[in-house]
């Protein structure tokens, strides 16, 4: 290329790039109207029902990817003239990282219940009161005071789920009842799993009659050798979204998270998830304010407001997970409020908690709960569990 | 003290290389040096670095093992050896295929006329301009059961009236090397490109008049002289798709551990950055003496300079 006609197309590059920066600029559509909240898709933000008294103009968010409904940011920024900055993650141990190695700036984070009790060992966290909490009170108790954190002291729920079996009924003829059944010949190289060590060396433990979270080396010896033998028939380790492989029929079975499992069904409704009979993994993400959070008010503020009925609803819509908000349930119920569903179509939000409540995979039935086995911190163990994750995945 | 810099060259060039030399130390010697401190300590039980000097995650790595199956004191665990052996395979493979795919089409583009060069050339750089990920992200597109490629050969097939099942194309090996020679290509065509267009067609007509044939112009002038580029472009792809993992975990269904995939599990999942640590060392040196053996075979590609 001679320096000429470089340098014309560095000329281009240039223009094309402040072509595109300035596109980027564009605001949003959100106006408030006078007397009435409305955010840019149309909805009417309620009032704060605990009074915001926050000084702090920001909000810093740590948070799952996809897992706010951006309705319910915007409205607590209309409603409080706090502006939010979201970060996001995809992975609990990302956020751990991120936050252990200090100078971040993060006034809420969304650790799942096994980094909790990690995170205050560490003094990652700090206590929060709850006094300034008064919508605490809208928690269903079953989802509050966990061995992660006795009386919540850290923590406060956001959402919960399970990790369980799936499958295509069109597909698969003799459906899997059992973690067990997953290692039989006819499910080979058909299955997707979540990529997750903790998880599918939980299961291989569930079938041996061991327990999740066990620091036995002989134990996990067992686990190690019963699970290679199940690893050269799953075709895909995927825990970014282990549903467009079982949409688009790559795989028929295997197993995955709740919200993946529902909105698979959504598009698929032969994919079916079931409870294994030695009971699934169950988890809980839930909201936690790191130690140098420099908004605490302000995130004080935003917990009370989206723990609101008339706000966290949107979970029913946007995000198909269990719902560990009981008042937004007793709100949803018969309500017949205008809203749309996932694809768009007009519906109401009794028909959203019609659809919640009917499905066994986010109304998780109470035998299935009590059944369930949930991951814990194993400390001095965690390599072990990883050196077999590395050995049952190098082995081949 | 400002009339000595005038007056001094070898001042004016400590004085220009100042900002990069001070750019290396912070972002590369000193994070070099602490991973290095890092690999020799020891990891505590909630995986913070308990700062000692131990060899034990040296030891680990190359298998030395106290946890026998035959009884034994100790043996040799060949885990994460083979972890390195697999990747600098894959290196070598996607390298080589790499080369044979990209030196025809530089060949090809420095012969054309000189006007539609540009062309091409742009055409070959036109792919960098799409994120890394979201051009892997399209492979899938292609390779699934339910793909481009399936759907145009069922297509095809049905014409023909002979039957066919989807090929299984995507979550394989194959699939793993597809990507990878896709996504390094370029940084191989244009420095072989920058050698091939570089040479003196009269050379060539020398050649003629000593009555070489076109195969041995080619074996005795064209390829001698465009080994640089070549050199330049094995450097260029073989030392990123060591450490590369993203293209064998979305296109080979996560099913095998890269070392990229263990370096980064120690640091995330496993919460062990001393043998995350130690382990990179191992991959870095490992690719230095790799690049050493091979530069010092064929000298250094100074076209990358160029490229």
């Amino acid at each position: 290329m001679n320096k000429n006609n470089l340098f014309k197309l560095l000329a281009l590059l240039i223009i094309a790039s402040l072509a595109l920066s300035a596109c980027g600029g564009g605001g949003s559509a959100t106006q408030s109207t006078g007397e009435q909240k409305v955010t840019s898709t149309g909805f009417v933000c309620p009032e704060p029902e605990v009074p915001i008294t926050a000084t702090s103009k920001e909000l810093n968010l740590f948070v799952w990817t996809e897992y706010i409904p951006p309705d319910m940011q915007e409205c607590f920024e209309l409603v409080s003239g706090i502006k939010v900055n979201r970060d996001e993650y995809s992975a609990n141990e990302e956020m751990y990282a991120k936050l252990s190695a200090g100078g971040s700036s993060y006034d809420l984070v969304q650790p799942t219940d096994y980094i909790v009790s990690l995170m205050i060992r560490q003094g990652l966290l700090q206590e929060l009161d709850h006094a300034k909490l008064p919508n605490l009170k809208n928690y269903n108790p079953d989802y509050l005071n966990f061995a992660f954190d006795p009386g919540n002291k850290y923590t406060v729920p956001y959402l919960a789920g399970t990790d369980s079996i799936v499958y295509n009924a069109d597909i698969v003829i003799n459906p899997p009842k059992s973690w067990a059944d997953l290692w039989k010949p006819e499910y080979a190289g058909k299955m997707v799993f979540l990529d997750d060590s903790r998880a599918v060396i939980g299961l291989t433990l569930l079938t041996l009659g061991y327990d999740v979270n066990t620091k036995d080396p002989t134990q996990l010896e067992e686990a190690k050798v019963k699970l290679a033998e199940l690893v050269p028939s799953i075709k895909i380790f995927d825990s970014d979204s282990p549903k467009t492989s079982l949409i688009a029929g790559d795989v028929a079975l295997g197993m995955t998270w709740t919200g993946e499992a529902f909105l698979a069904q959504q598009e698929v409704p032969s994919i079916t998830y079931v409870y294994p009979t030695e009971g699934a993994i169950i988890w809980q993400d839930n909201w936690a304010m790191p130690k140098d959070a420099p908004h605490a008010d302000a995130a004080y503020a935003f917990l009370n407001y989206t723990m609101q009925a008339n706000i966290f609803w949107m979970i029913l819509r946007d995000f198909p997970y269990t719902m560990t908000n009981q008042a937004v349930l007793d709100f949803a119920k018969g309500n017949q409020m205008k809203v749309s569903d996932y694809n768009g179509n007009e519906t109401t939000l009794s028909a959203l908690y019609d659809a919640y409540m009917a499905s066994p995979i986010t109304n998780t039935p109470v035998e299935a709960i009590q059944n369930a086995h949930r991951i814990d911190d194993v400390g001095d163990a965690l390599p072990i569990y990883d050196q077999i994750w590395t050995e049952v995945k190098g082995g081949q | 003290m400002l009339k000595r810099l005038r007056e001094s060259k070898s001042a004016q060039g400590t004085l220009l290389a100042l900002p990069t030399t001070v750019w290396l130390f912070v972002l590369l010697i000193i994070p070099l040096i602490l991973t290095a401190v890092v690999s020799f300590g020891k990891r505590s039980p909630d995986g913070n670095v308990i700062y000692t000097f131990t060899l034990d995650n040296y030891i680990r790595l190359f298998g030395y093992s106290t946890n026998c199956a035959s009884g034994q004191a100790a043996c040799f665990d060949p885990l994460y050896v083979n972890i390195l052996l697999r990747s600098l395979s894959l290196a070598f493979n996607t390298t080589v295929l790499v080369i044979s795919l990209a030196y025809p089409l530089a060949y090809f583009i420095a012969r054309s006329h000189p006007k539609q060069r540009n062309t091409y050339l742009f055409m070959v750089l036109i792919p960098l301009w799409t994120n890394f990920v979201i051009r892997v992200y399209a492979w899938m597109m292609l390779l699934r059961k339910e793909g481009a490629i399936n759907i145009i050969i069922g297509w095809v097939m049905n014409l023909l009236h002979i039957p066919f099942t989807p090929l299984e194309m995507l979550y394989t090996p194959g699939a793993v090397l597809v990507g990878m020679v896709y996504e390094f290509l370029p940084f191989m065509i244009l420095p072989i490109y920058t050698s091939l267009e570089k040479i003196d067609l009269s050379l060539y007509e020398a050649a003629a008049d000593l009555g070489a044939n076109s195969i041995k112009t080619f074996l005795r002038v064209t390829l001698p002289l465009s080994m640089p580029g070549v050199v330049a472009g094995t450097i260029l792809v073989f030392i990123p798709v060591m450490g590369t993992f993203i293209v064998s975990d979305i296109l080979g269904g996560r099913q095998v551990i890269l070392v990229g995939n263990l370096i980064q599990r120690q640091f995330l999942d496993a919460r062990d950055p001393t043998f995350g640590s130690a382990a990179s060392l191992i991959l870095m040196v490992m690719t230095l003496i790799v690049t050493y053996f091979y530069t010092r075979k064929f000298g250094f590609g100074e076209e990358i300079v160029v490229a």
